[in-house]
């Protein structure tokens, strides 16, 4: 509280004998967009919020199992939430089902004006069961509006499931499905859909092939592990190809099988790749990626300034893993261009709460756009008690990062902007070790969040001399020289609730820093009940960028972006406390050797009104 | 003398419940034209209206779902006239402060003309009506975006084709609601 020559430069110091601010910090321009009321007034705290404050109990620790193997003992422990705090948690501006259960999102396609979203949906409940496929139209990847179910589970080639697949655009027009049935002997079969009428731009009636599946369980391959087939890409023998993921001694594997007609499929004698030990392949996904312009690719696209992306979801970790190589199409096989990093066991697509994503080919704007699932973390038992399970994220644009060279970028379409209503902008408002800076902001429930960092004086990164080897993304309250640093998001005035999301820097062994990119949910919410971990992964920070994060808010769920996209999480968050008025925005620096500055822009979001097609007739 | 009476009321009646030849011509052109009439007065833009109406040969014969689809219609020209009007000014390689909005523009206007508002049309003719709404606000949502877009510079090359293509939609779903209204 003392004023100490490194504070002179702050505008002003919050005394406790005096409760009401002075004047508003010089350094805060004023709000760019007209409705931002009390800008400028912004409260700095100096106590060390960090140390002093551990309302919660540690979570025992978990595995990356999601707590579904007591369920009694969760029931016993779970948080008397109010339908309010149950409504507060429903997304704003996300996709999600008006109730009960969804999961992957399946056959995603731009046609006729209309972009279309599938997904596994149980329209009984709000755990997973009795799959359907789930149709939602837009014309922005934003405003959705709800339409009748694509697809029941009424054949005996899908009796156990519609579960999940892809679309392809053929060149004449036509649309192809290919989807995994679980028949009715629980045996895994990929089946063809196509749409009743073509020239109905909503693709409201789907027609599945008399004659399914086209594909059943090869020999050698468990009839229980073969799903999720992906879209299709032409060979230049004029053929189709498409991969079915599977496992065989522990290997994840993806199977090819071609075909000229969709109808009748060969399976390839070999595999496009294989990566031991990292188990079942779920919702394999195959895309190229431009290495010479920001333009996506149409999926059949191959040559030079081309590298293909493959990815799994891995059965066993729940966690979406890629690599980036080199596809042959005359041998059908990819290469990745670091074997260290094959497919599991390198770069993670997200490295939070998410699940089952699958990209396609938006042939109306050029771009590749990303789709993820995101899973509650709470238990099967709140989720029946609120009626609904599970968002998807907002879509991403998936780019190659040809910076770095070896990952991709991904970031929010940005139609997504079209929702941005008033911003407030701060300039470099000083954060010094130890402290955190109430952001004056209104409402903080549903934000778009830009924030750039400085280190103060790079003297600091060459004068740190021991190796503080964090190989991993640690609790926020885990101080080092250099971090961490970043945004408390959902966390109430007095901190009893919090979501830390930060940069984490630290010096190896071998002399070169690294940086981590870490959503802390240790402490985000009393109730005990929910599943709260810590969550990220590395991020590159080349010499000349600054620290930069982006964040969308929208209750329950928040996705933050650093580094333009290189590393990303989606947090799911349910605070009992830090909901409505009573969420606030904090900046935090929880190092001990260096202050940070931070320059922010910050959008209150509109909601999306996602509601059903108005299909009444006259 | 009674009878004679009432036979000649009867008559008389009979008279007066004939129609008169010059009559029945009158009667239905004026009907029409007050329905276009009537019709624009309910609308944002009654000159505007009556002007587009007009225009259309088929328009005196139509009902008020035939004025909403020609209303439609004009929405569709107006946009494909904007999109010409792009398309030609990106053509003469303005600079690249002018380029970028007029080429953002572009591609707001290209699925409008090709599927939005043929499909509103469309649903017109189908009876949907939730789903023309849709379009057409999506119609007046895409120029208006296009005009923001221009917010860096003083002065936009499109701001009356935009403003425009807002007015005709303005109207059109002013229509439209008469039609809700009257279900």
């Amino acid at each position: 509280m003392q004023n100490s020559p490194s504070h002179t430069n702050a505008p002003y110091t919050l005394l406790p004998e005096d409760p009401s601010p002075a004047r508003p910090p010089a350094s805060s321009r004023r709000p760019v967009k007209v409705f931002a009321a009390t800008a400028a007034s912004v409260v700095f705290l100096t106590s060390l919020v960090m140390l002093i404050v551990n309302q919660s109990p540690e979570t025992p620790t978990e595995s990356d199992h999601p707590p579904r193997s007591d369920p009694s003992v969760r029931d016993r422990l779970s948080y008397n939430w109010t339908n309010a705090m149950f409504a507060w948690q429903r997304t704003a501006f996300h996709f999600q089902p008006e109730k009960n259960w969804m999961n992957d999102p399946d056959g995603p396609l731009y046609y006729m004006g209309w972009y279309h979203l599938f997904y596994q949906y149980n329209p009984d409940s709000a755990v997973w069961g009795n799959i359907t496929w789930g149709h939602a139209v837009s014309k922005d990847l934003i405003h959705w509006l709800y339409l009748p179910l694509a697809m029941v589970p009424d054949r005996w080639f899908d009796a156990g499931g519609v579960w999940t697949g892809s679309a392809t655009l053929l060149p004449d027009g036509r649309i192809v499905i290919l989807y995994t049935g679980d028949t009715d002997e629980s045996i895994q079969v990929q089946n063809l859909a196509y749409p009743a009428n073509l020239s109905d731009p909503l693709l409201i009636e789907w027609v599945k092939y008399p004659d399914n599946p086209v594909i059943v369980p090869p020999a050698g391959i468990n009839p229980e592990e073969f799903r999720d087939p992906t879209t299709a890409w032409m060979g230049p023998d004029g053929t189709w190809r498409i991969l079915v993921g599977s496992k065989v001694d522990g290997s994840g594997i993806a199977l090819i099988y071609q075909t000229s007609n969709f109808t009748a499929f060969e399976a390839q004698p070999g595999l496009l790749h294989a990566v031991n030990g990292t188990g079942m392949w779920e919702c394999v996904d195959f895309y190229p990626v431009s290495t010479n312009s920001s333009n996506g690719l149409e999926t059949s696209v191959v040559g030079p300034g081309v590298k293909h992306v493959l990815k799994a979801s891995l059965d066993d970790l729940k966690k979406d893993y890629y690599a980036i190589g080199t596809y042959d199409p005359v041998s059908d096989t990819w290469t990745p261009d670091d074997p260290e990093a094959d497919v599991g066991m390198g770069l993670q697509v997200d490295y939070g709460r998410y699940y089952a994503s699958k990209t396609f080919f938006d042939q109306n704007t050029g771009r590749r756009i990303l789709w993820g699932w995101i899973n509650e973390t709470d238990t099967d038992y709140d989720d029946l008690a609120k009626g609904w399970a599970s968002v998807q994220t907002i879509p991403r644009v998936v780019t190659f990062d040809n910076k770095t060279g070896s990952n991709i970028l991904e970031w929010p379409v940005e139609e997504v902007e079209s929702l941005r209503l008033n911003s407030t902008e701060f300039d470099d408002i000083l954060v010094e070790a130890g402290s955190a800076v109430l952001l004056d902001i209104g409402m903080a429930t549903q934000l778009d969040i830009s924030v750039e960092f400085e280190i103060e004086g790079s003297d600091a990164l060459e004068a740190l001399e021991e190796p503080e080897a964090i190989i991993e993304c640690a609790t926020a309250q885990n101080r080092t020289t250099l971090g961490p640093f970043g945004l408390l998001v959902l966390a109430d005035k007095s901190l009893s609730e919090l979501t830390p999301i930060y940069f984490h820097i630290a010096k190896s062994t071998n002399g070169s820093l690294t940086t981590l990119f870490c959503a802390d949910e240790t402490r985000s919410s009393k109730a005990l009940e929910v599943f709260k971990k810590v969550y990220g992964g590395p991020v590159a920070v080349l010499d000349d960028e600054k620290f930069t994060m982006r964040l969308l808010v929208d209750h329950s769920i928040i996705e933050s972006f650093a580094q333009g996209g290189r590393t990303v999480i989606t947090s799911r968050i349910y605070p009992t406390e830090a909901i409505y008025g009573a969420a606030k925005l904090f900046l935090f620096n929880n190092a001990t050797g260096v202050n940070v500055t931070a320059s922010l822009e910050i959008w209150q979001m509109n909601s999306a009104f996602i509601r059903p097609f108005p299909l009444e007739e006259m | 003398m009674k009878a004679l009476v009432c036979f000649l009321l009867l008559l008389l009646l009979l008279l007066a419940t004939l129609p008169s030849p010059t009559r029945s011509f009158e009667f239905p052109a004026r009907e029409m034209a007050d329905l276009i009439d009537q019709t624009c007065r309910l609308t944002p833009f009654y000159d505007l209206c009556i002007s587009s109406l007009r225009s259309d040969p088929g328009s005196g014969a139509a009902d008020v779902r035939g004025l909403a689809r020609i209303m439609a219609g004009s929405v569709l020209a107006s946009a494909s006239r904007t999109l010409d009007r792009i398309q030609e000014l990106l053509g003469q390689a303005p600079d690249p402060e002018t380029e970028r909005p007029l080429a953002y523009c572009a591609e707001l206007y290209i699925p409008v003309v090709k599927y939005t508002l043929p499909q509103a049309i469309e649903a017109l003719g189908k009876g949907q009506l939730g789903f023309a709404v849709y379009g057409l606000s999506d119609a007046g949502k895409e120029a208006q975006a296009c005009e923001k877009n221009f917010s860096g510079l003083s002065w936009s090359p499109v701001t009356d084709v935009n403003e425009q293509v807002r007015d005709l939609v303005d109207v059109a779903l002013a229509i439209i609601k008469i039609l809700q209204r009257s279900f």
